[in-house]
């Protein structure tokens, strides 16, 4: 049994060391284990590029609570779609998709945990975020980004002395942004509210879960979705370097797509398409 | 005062939470403090910053690419745009990327150092400090491969050298704007200590050697970063086809003036072929 003097020593030996544990270092034990690569886990039946709900098809099958407005935009960039054009999707000229499609997500994703800032690291064409942890407000004067403004808060939701789930709020966003590659729009206002809770699915820890609601004045009632994520299970990762220029097949000129044959030569996207106006060249005048 | 029993009781809990605490806990009060926003201390972009651009940069390179770099510069100063990869929104690559064009962050974690800069690609770099040896499938990349360690020169307990090399690229690089290419065979090493200055911790350095088959011998440089005073400091968003004024198609470069039509880079410059638009043949 412990001296009564020992267990006075312990205890101001820990009180001691704790505030200068809590000054210098980061006590990881804190916080769920979200070290690794992350990828969006797709689901059996549902085929094609990915919708911004991963567990219904691109386009109407989503069921996106959208306004009037934002449906006709939707239709008219599936139509565009189904001519060869690029309908509602900036993406294609290497924009980032911004929140919140960067979510879905499409590449590799890391999650950096340090005291005052998530770093998720998304490789893809331009997609990475800071989620601020540092107890900050809202900033007064910030330029709005696609990816926004994140401010986060860590919750121990089962008082088990260990955080387990990261509520965020992200704002200051700009666009041009859609939900998916249908087209389906956020409203062109940028008013858009992202409220995300990402945490490890309790029965399986290598799964990660982010429910992700979207207030957005293209939708008529705010919209929540369930992403999943699957950890890469490979003990040495491979990070791959994406570079959206590199071999894109698609350039614009002057607010018209066009593709680039193998050649390199442009192309038309869509049927009876115009030539680019080369008025500066000699050759062309 | 405290008996003997109670300092070797202080002792073994003070052991203990040693134990427990670098098995569970990242001490960062071992490493130096590189937290906040870095932007290059000169406001040259040079891959040299102590020296005058293009010539006066003195690269040591061989005569084969000496001659593409005079090429480069006959080129640039006949208006076209400079041999650079960020002209078609290619990031600019390592060594380059060091350069800071755009201000950088540094994230000290155990298994590895990550620094982030937002120009034309999102750079991620990640320097693994885990102990790791040169991987055998790897993918190459503009950034490389980037192997690190920590150490105390000093002795005093506390970590003040990322030593990193890196490998594993692809290409094409070029030193700085002014177009002094990297090899072709993308076959660079480059050695990195970065070090917080000892009079100023607000100050970074970054001696950077670099070797290279277009060189005729290791070049190192010193780059220098400087911490912003910011406590929350904004970071800027870089979207390289927001801002591109030149455009490729096929292997031509053209210029795209703020209306947003293609002009010709340089002088007689041919039209891009329109050969798939029927329309354009009657």
């Amino acid at each position: 049994m412990p001296h009564r003097a020992l267990i006075a020593t312990v205890a101001l030996a820990a009180a001691l060391t704790l505030p200068f544990a809590a000054a210098q270092a980061f006590d990881e034990s804190k916080y769920p284990d979200w070290s690794g690569a992350w990828r969006r886990i797709a689901v059996p039946g549902v085929t094609g590029q990915p919708g911004y709900d991963q567990t219904k098809r691109l386009g109407r099958a989503q069921q996106a609570p959208l306004t009037p407005e934002a449906t006709a935009i939707m239709e008219a960039s599936m139509a565009d779609q189904a001519k060869g054009g690029q309908g509602n999707y900036p993406t294609y000229t290497c924009l980032s998709p911004g929140m919140p499609r960067i979510m879905t997500p499409y590449g590799m994703m890391e999650m950096l945990i340090t005291p005052d800032t998530i770093h998720v690291l998304l490789e893809h064409v331009h997609d990475s975020r800071r989620i601020y942890t540092d107890g900050r407000d809202w900033p007064t004067n910030v330029t709005p980004t696609l990816q926004g403004y994140s401010i986060g808060k860590w919750l121990d939701t089962d008082g088990d002395g260990r955080y387990d789930t990261l509520e965020v709020e992200t704002r200051n966003m700009r666009g041009p942004r859609a939900f998916d590659a249908s087209g389906m729009p956020l409203h062109k206002d940028n008013k858009t509210i992202v409220k995300e809770r990402i945490r490890l699915d309790p029965t399986n820890p290598n799964v990660m879960l982010n429910e992700l609601t979207t207030i957005d004045s293209s939708l008529t009632r705010p919209w929540t979705v369930t992403k999943r994520y699957g950890r890469d299970p490979k003990e040495e990762l491979v990070w791959t370097e994406e570079n959206c220029a590199e071999g894109n097949g698609h350039v614009e000129i002057r607010g018209q797509g066009y593709f680039l044959s193998a050649e390199g030569d442009l192309m038309p996207s869509r049927k009876g398409q115009e030539p680019p106006d080369l008025r500066f060249f000699e050759a062309a005048r | 005062m405290l008996g003997r029993n109670s300092i070797a009781s202080i002792a073994y809990v003070v052991t203990l939470l040693t134990t427990i605490s670098s098995a569970q806990a990242f001490d960062g009060s071992v490493y130096p403090d590189l937290k906040g926003q870095w932007t290059r201390a000169t406001p040259e972009t040079s891959f040299d910053p102590s020296k005058p651009p293009g010539r006066g940069q003195q690269a040591p390179l061989t005569p084969e690419y000496q001659a593409i770099f005079e090429a480069n510069l006959r080129e640039r100063e006949a208006g076209v745009p400079p041999t650079w990869p960020g002209r078609t929104c290619l990031p600019p690559g390592m060594p380059a990327t060091m350069t800071a064009y755009e201000p950088m962050e540094i994230i000290v974690l155990p298994r590895a150092t990550f620094i982030r800069i937002d120009y034309i690609r999102e750079t991620r770099r990640r320097i693994f400090t885990d102990g790791r040896t040169w991987p055998r499938e790897v993918e190459t990349g503009f950034d490389g491969y980037s192997i690190g360690k920590w150490i105390d020169t000093d002795g005093d307990g506390k970590f003040d050298v990322l030593e990193a090399e890196t490998r594993n690229f692809s290409g094409p690089r070029a030193f700085d704007l002014s177009g002094i290419p990297l090899h072709e065979d993308n076959q660079t090493v480059i050695k990195e200590r970065l070090y917080l200055d000892k009079s100023d911790k607000n100050l970074l350095h970054n001696e950077m050697t670099v070797i290279d088959n277009a060189l005729t011998r290791p070049w190192t440089v010193t780059k220098s970063y400087r911490r912003s005073a910011q406590a929350q400091p904004e970071w800027p968003e870089y979207l390289c086809v927001e801002r591109s004024e030149t455009m490729r198609i096929g292997n031509e470069i053209y210029l795209v003036n703020k209306d947003g039509y293609l002009m010709p880079a340089k002088k007689g410059q041919k039209a891009p072929s329109l050969q798939y638009f029927p329309t354009a043949q009657r």
